[in-house]
């Protein structure tokens, strides 16, 4: 831990001069008003970064703005505006020395360059930025208007200072409905309201307000609400992006985020298990689900894509995201360049990047433990089905003697002498050096060999053979599975093409220098080239011609064989080089294989397994027990006589292996780290100097005495004493509450970003949050609804739309447009629609058609049916290129980068959404169906879909209104002018439903409806 | 901050909770002219016709006013349209010398791939004597209004990525696409219609929704996409049962009871939300009448090789015109299809069929409606195509080309632009670019130049950072401006 004194000085020392400069007369304040104009207009070119940086001269820091410049002048004299270079540039006419150049576009005010005058005069005072220091808990300010939460004294005493005065409490109705919204994402139900509004008049109305909090903060749909937020900044989708956008499978992580929410995962612990939860010792199945956070990066599968070159570029989406999310600053310009602004070298970038830079990313099949029971008991119907099979053998004919050859023991025995007679004995090798171009190669003590990590378009193995004591005629390369590769392998294929799929494009031998003919190749099974179809011959990949070559396509999991006969025979004792190429517009490079040797022309790929095989070429006498049981099944398994009940075995089998995958982190073995580079310009194609892995120095430093990796990192971000990260992580709670941030500038702490509103208030919650509260989110999120503050009333007076528009000031509580998920929600729920079936993977509620068909390859969207269909909003499929239709036109995210604020726009195609979406139309044919079915009077009925719609009756006036308009459209649907059926559906009392549900539709437009207030 | 960024923040700041663009122009229509100040009250006085954007001044004056971008997706074959090059038949069947090739990338072949000489007779057209393949009759008829760059260069070899960096200026998603930055510059002139509108013809977009994208400006900014089938506007027609009448109806009652909330809670955000219902309310007039052809001649459908009934690119153009002479601000039309990595002859030869009349007539119909001067119109894909053929047994491929981001070509024609004008040249393969290179971001400058706006001052604050269309790059092609 870094001692906040340590760590002060640490500050002081990057951005302060060593020794403080005269005493400070009152000037302009530094951090308030002088930075933002140097960092606006002078840090562009005197700034951090030294690429950028004129004349030698930076104005970020104290010493190097006062010191003798080569021009013999300082630019800043402190205390001594007149003798100041800064100050004579600035005020200058000529347009060859005025500062900013002409040029640049970039100007001074009056009241910039009075402001910078003042500052100097006044000493020339830095201070250190606020958000690069750490919080210290601030006194609480005395309490006043009567309340004395801590949140309550900080936002008063700045209430009282602005000679301005808290509003009163909202009505409980209001209230209830606001809370409801904030910490569930539904309005309350009449009966909440009606119970909570009667405990509201009575004694224990505090408590009430309490009880009611806590009972929603339990509330399973407490998690389902703040999920939703978290996955905005973790860029969720169900698609890969990009171009094909295909399908992929995450929503595990996405269930792991709602169960730790719901749960209350104390933040240090959600964020250190989402960064680095499988390198944690004894790492759970849900601690390597939590790294899907920085998985949803998207994936390109457009053909020909350089695979290396879109996962650098998902790695720069984790820097600029982890840096958003946690630290409040956006690192993407030091991508390119040192910051201009904020001190981040070019170099500190890619040092973050070095953090992130060491992991594979496997699409993982996860262990269910939940599942182990169907999984024995599949087992044990395969075992079951296998032991019965012989019993299924068809008898043979009544009239025909039985005896030798007849039935399945003949049959056998027939197999059994056909398949020793041609089996070849062969040895198994391991090479002596592995080489390859991209993906690294591990060599198992069973002689396989498994390849991880990066893949690319071209790959190539290159394996040197012992010298064998026997000449070699053949070898033999199994391709096996593995539960690491890509559905199981044996390719290393995972994007474009099918999972799991190699291409072998050229296999060469060479001995003695010299390339060696192949006289025969043959394979136990070669399957057809994705994308064309094309046979994928194993001849092909000994024909010199790199476009075609042998797959297994299409029988992925399983292992096969390839036999290559060498025209001449290799003499002992001389080493073998196999070289095996992989090329395809898609990385198809094998993921398991395993080389043998025999001396013996005529061995044939005969579609045996090596166990089988090794088994065969034993001579018959020789063989035990097992190894007959293992061949009997290997006969059975390729028999026509049974190939119904096998197919049921393989069906069973291809069960066990069924089961939900997730994309995850997983740490590459130490003997694999990767070397991160600097890049020049930020450009993947310009790789520089290598650079070791670490933090910025203005932030504290890394835990000593351990590695610097990405579990170090996690672990940094929220280790007591960091500036930065529960500052950022309470101002976006703050904001889910307000509208507004402390910190207005929610994705920026740094230099550019918006200095705090209540800079105190901010710091109080941070070291709360962190030392009274263990970092729990419902802990302040409790503390925040319990405030005088956020119970507020929500109604802007003229005056105070005049004085604080934005409500900064929070002289009132908080009036937000509802986010889309919450809208959609929200209606369902009031219509009685919304299901509250949990996780899962994505669903599908109707929209209109032609919302996806401008996706690339116009993809159908099929409705789900049933209760998925009106499902919470967090479990709407995602697709990137075209997302749900309702989710957009409410501003919801694309999920394609990092997102901590949506904007809150009002348009037209939102009133036609809640006017005529299907969607919604259902809803209000609900609501109607309901209100007709109520009573006894039409004053009731209405009062029915007001409580449920906005969580109060209507007044007088709106009751007047609706009634008067209900009365002329049930006149127009009794003539026929309105069809009632086309809008309620035919059916009893259609009339009456249509009716209600015209007036349903218009209450769900109003803005009340779609609004906290 | 630049005067631009920190007049939207001020803007902002007036209006305090209420989103820039749309909250700001609807309050401001409410008011009946005259910009909102702190002080005001809103004050709904009925249904007025202000636009979605209220047109706002460029930076200087600029000479268009409206942009209709036809996106030949998937990249056309330069060397088979516009960059003619004889050098390549001789060749055809060798590869290229090694030297010109370089480290280029490729999606599919190998960069020692043979050559493919050009599929198709070239001639010149026009008093230009513009060089054009004879695949494209109807464009030869209007040369002489087109500005030919065959010099323009992109950073990215994949679709998507090209995609997006041809509209975004960055080849990742996320930032706001080149209409999102003009309706946020400009305004729009109509106050029935959306002020940036997509379409679509073919078989899907590589760069997806991140192509029209407001990004980080506000959302209001992101193209609104025109359907193919049914309304062109998502959801812009009534629920079945429904008439105009109840639609009127509904938009009343929901009106009068928002401003009894206005007045009760007094927030302007509710104004707004008024003015979004009244908006919405005229474009469900406005959009069955913007698609309603039947009120264009005949000679007019013949020119553009139109059936009102048929959605298609020919449509598509028609309606573009449509949208352009309502004061829509910009239009693009997706025509996908020019991917030809086989057959690359047959490729150019149906695209063709499909556009060449079309966009041909696009450029008549303007002029002669006297709207070309002030209507830019662009063509073009998002890269070009190699000179090397493309071939793959495995792909079952043959004469095709593959995707070449070092030169290709594209058209400029009305609003600020010269005509007649070849502007760049390549080298003898049509490989390089070896005079006067046009990048994507010095096109994305082009562009915003003709429209009045200084692609260096066009900012917007996010993240800390100002940023711009054309990043920290970009200059204007000043050889082809009128």
């Amino acid at each position: 831990m870094v001692s906040f004194d340590r760590f002060l000085g640490l500050c002081l020392a990057a951005v302060m001069p060593a020794a403080p400069g005269p005493a400070l007369a009152a000037g302009p304040d530094f951090a308030r008003e002088v930075r933002p104009i140097l960092a606006a207009r002078c840090f562009r070119c005197h700034g951090p970064d030294e690429a950028g940086r004129e004349a030698g001269l930076r104005l970020d820091e104290a010493e190097a703005a006062t010191a003798l410049l080569g021009s013999g002048s300082r630019a800043i004299v402190p205390g001594d505006p007149g003798t100041s270079a800064v100050v004579a540039r600035i005020e200058a006419t000529d347009p060859d020395l005025v500062m900013p150049p002409p040029h640049t576009k970039v100007a001074l005010s009056a009241t910039e360059k009075r402001i910078l005058r003042d500052w100097i005069a006044a000493g020339a005072g830095y201070r250190p930025h606020w958000a690069f220091v750490a919080p210290q808990r601030p006194p609480l300010p005395v309490a006043r208007f009567g309340s004395d939460h801590p949140l309550d004294r900080f936002v008063h005493a700045r209430l009282a200072a602005e000679g301005l005065v808290p509003a009163a409490a909202a009505d409980p109705a209001t209230l209830c409905r606001r809370v409801h919204l904030d910490l569930v994402g539904v309005p309350p139900t009449p009966a909440d309201v009606e119970a909570f509004v009667a405990a509201s008049a009575g004694p224990g109305a505090g408590e009430a307000y309490e009880a009611l909090v806590d009972r929603l903060l339990a509330s399973p749909r407490y998690g389902e609400r703040w999920a939703r937020r978290w996955l905005d900044l973790a860029r969720y989708a169900d698609t890969n992006g990009y171009e094909k956008d295909r399908e992929r499978s995450i929503w595990p992580w996405r269930d792991w985020v709602i169960r730790a929410l719901d749960a209350d995962m104390p933040f240090d612990r959600f964020t250190v298990r989402q960064l680095a939860g499988d390198m944690l010792p004894d790492a759970t199945a849900d601690d390597v689900i939590a790294t899907g956070f920085h998985r949803n990066t998207m994936i390109n599968e457009e053909g020909g894509i350089d695979p290396l070159e879109f996962r650098w570029l998902a790695l720069v989406d984790r820097v600029a995201t982890t840096g958003v999310t946690w630290l409040g600053l956006s690192t993407g310009c030091a991508q390119c360049h040192t910051h201009k602004f904020d001190p981040l070298t070019h170099t500190d970038y890619y040092r973050l990047f070095a953090l992130l830079d060491n992991a594979d990313e496997p699409e993982w099949a996860i262990p269910a433990a939940d599942d182990d029971a169907r999984r024995a008991d599949l087992r044990r119907r395969i075992e079951a089905l296998w032991e019965a099979l012989p019993q299924r053998w068809p008898a043979p004919p009544a009239e025909s003697p039985a005896g030798e050859g007849a039935g399945v023991e003949g049959a056998f025995a027939a197999w059994n002498a056909a398949e020793s007679a041609a089996a070849v004995a062969w040895h198994i090798v391991q090479p002596a050096t592995l080489e390859s171009t991209t993906p690294h190669l591990t060599l198992r003590a069973d002689g396989s060999i498994l390849a991880g990590g990066d893949v690319a378009k071209s790959d190539v193995y290159t394996l040197a053979l012992p010298p064998s004591d026997r000449a070699v005629r053949a070898i033999r390369l199994e391709v096996l599975p593995d539960d690491s590769l890509p559905a199981g392998g044996p390719g290393l294929a995972w994007y474009e093409g099918p999972k799991g799929d190699f291409f072998l494009s050229e296999i060469e031998f060479a001995a003695g220098g010299a390339r060696r003919a192949v006289a025969s190749a043959t394979a136990s099974f070669s399957g057809k080239a994705a994308f064309s179809g094309a046979e994928g011959a194993v001849t092909a990949a000994v024909d010199g011609e790199m476009s075609s070559g042998w797959t297994t396509n299409g029988r992925q999991g399983e292992a096969h064989a390839a036999v290559f006969v060498l025209a001449e025979p290799v003499p002992p004792g001389t080493p073998l080089t196999v070289t095996l190429r992989f090329e395809r517009h898609y990385a198809c490079a094998l993921g398991c294989f395993r080389l043998a040797v025999t001396d013996r022309a005529d061995a044939r790929a005969r579609g045996h397994d090596a166990a089988t095989e090794a088994i065969l070429a034993i001579p018959v006498a020789d063989r035990d027990e097992a190894a007959r049981a293992l061949l009997f099944r290997r006969f059975l398994a390729g028999a026509a006589e049974v190939a119904e009940p096998v197919a049921e075995i393989r069906r069973l089998e291809a069960e066990v292996r069924a089961g939900p995958t997730t994309l995850v982190l997983r740490e590459r073995p130490a003997a694999w780290r990767r070397t991160t580079r600097r890049h020049h310009r930020g450009e993947y194609l310009q790789p520089r100097e290598p650079v070791d892995p670490g933090v910025p120095p203005f932030l504290p430093p890394l835990p000593a005495g351990r590695p610097a990796d990405r579990l170090a990192l996690a672990e940094w971000l929220v280790a007591p004493g960091h500036p930065l990260v529960a500052r950022v992580a309470v101002n976006r709670q703050w904001q889910a509450f307000f509208g507004r941030g402390i910190v207005a500038t929610l994705d920026d702490f740094g230099l550019q970003g918006a200095p705090p509103s209540h800079p105190d208030l901010l710091d109080w919650l941070a070291v709360a949050f962190v030392e009274d509260l263990g970092w729990s989110l419902k802990r302040l999120h409790r503390l925040i609804v319990t405030s005088a503050t956020y119970r507020q009333d929500s109604a802007v007076s003229a005056a105070l739309a005049a004085r604080d528009p934005d409500n900064v000031l929070l002289a009132r509580g908080p009036r937000v447009r509802l986010e889309a998920e919450v809208i959609r929600d929200s209606l369902l729920a009031a219509a009685g629609l919304l299901s509250d079936k949990r996780f899962g993977p994505g669903v599908r509620p109707p929209q209109p058609d032609g919302v996806t068909e401008v996706a690339y390859g116009n993809p159908k969207w099929t409705a789900s049916t049933g209760e998925d269909r009106h499902r919470r909003s967090i479990y709407t499929f995602h697709k990137r290129t075209a997302p749900f239709a309702f989710t957009t036109t409410f501003d919801g995210p694309t999920g394609e980068a990092c997102l901590a604020r949506r904007d809150v726009s009002t348009s037209p195609l939102q009133a036609l959404t809640l006017l005529n979406d299907p969607m919604v139309m259902e809803i209000a044919r609900a609501l109607g169906a309901l209100a007709a079915a109520a009573g006894p009077t039409d004053e009731a009925r209405l009062d029915l879909l007001c409580k449920r719609l906005v969580s109060r009756p209507a007044a007088a006036e709106e009751r007047e209104l609706l009634l008067a308009r209900l009365a002329e459209w049930r006149r127009r649907i009794a003539s026929g002018a309105i069809d009632a059926a086309a809008i309620a559906g035919a059916g009893d009392a259609a009339a009456e439903r249509a009716a209600w549900t015209l007036v349903a539709r218009a209450l769900c437009n109003l803005d009340e409806t779609v609004v906290k207030r | 901050m630049t005067g631009d960024t920190r007049g939207a923040l001020a803007r902002r700041h007036v209006l305090g909770a209420i989103p820039l663009g749309l909250g700001r122009v609807a309050l401001a229509g409410l008011l009946a002219g005259g910009f909102p100040t702190r002080a005001a009250r809103a004050a709904p006085d009925g249904p007025g016709t202000t636009p979605l954007f209220p047109p706002r001044p460029p930076h200087f004056p600029g000479r268009a006013r409206a942009v209709i971008q036809l996106f030949m997706a998937g990249a056309p074959s330069q060397l088979d349209l516009f960059d003619h090059k004889p050098l390549l038949a001789s060749l055809e069947g060798k590869p290229l010398p090694p030297d010109v090739i370089g480290g280029q990338r490729y999606a599919f072949i190998r960069p020692d791939a043979a050559v493919l000489g050009p599929r198709f007779r070239f001639a010149r057209h026009g008093q230009c004597g513009a060089e054009l393949a004879d695949v494209l009759p109807h464009l030869a008829t209007v040369a002489d209004r087109l500005a030919i760059v065959k010099s323009c260069r992109t950073d990215q070899f994949n679709h998507a990525p090209a995609q997006i960096f041809m509209n975004c200026g960055f080849a990742q998603p996320g930032r706001p696409s080149l209409g999102s930055w003009v309706t946020y510059a400009l305004g729009s002139e109509s106050a029935d219609l959306p002020a940036f509108v997509v379409m679509s013809t073919g078989s899907g977009i590589s760069g997806g929704a991140a192509c029209w994208s407001s990004g980080f400006l506000p959302g209001a900014h992101t193209g609104t996409r025109f359907r193919n089938s049914g309304p062109p506007i998502l959801d812009v027609a009534p629920p079945a049962g429904t008439d105009a009448a109840v639609a009127a109806e509904t938009l009343a009652l929901v009106s009068a009871l928002d401003r009894r909330r206005l007045a009760l809670d007094g927030d302007p955000a509710i104004a707004t939300r008024i003015a979004a219902y009244e908006m919405a309310h005229r474009l469900q007039t406005s959009a069955p009448e913007l698609m309603d052809l039947a009120s264009e001649s005949a000679e007019t459908l013949a020119l553009y090789g139109c059936d009102p009934a048929q959605p298609g690119f020919a449509r598509a153009c028609l309606v573009a015109r449509r949208l352009v002479e309502r004061g829509v601000r910009f239009v693009t039309i997706y025509h996908e299809g020019w991917d030809g990595h086989s057959d690359v002859a047959g490729n150019v030869r149906g695209n063709c069929a499909k556009t060449d009349r079309a966009s041909a007539a696009l450029i008549t119909d303007l002029a002669r409606r006297g709207l070309l001067d002030e209507t830019l119109v662009v063509w073009g894909g998002e890269f070009g195509r190699t000179p090397m053929v493309e071939a793959s047994a495995v792909l079952g491929r043959s004469q095709g080309r593959d995707h070449h981001p070092n030169a290709f070509t594209m058209w400029l024609a009305g609003g600020g632009i010269r005509g007649g004008v070849t502007h760049g040249e390549t080298d003898d393969f049509g490989f390089h670019v070896v005079r006067d290179e046009v990048h994507v971001h010095d096109l994305q400058a082009t562009i915003l130049h003709c429209l009045g706006l200084d692609h260096e001052r066009l900012t917007f604050r996010h993240q800390g950072r100002d940023f711009r269309l054309t990043d920290v790059h970009g200059r204007v092609v000043s050889g082809i401006l009128a």
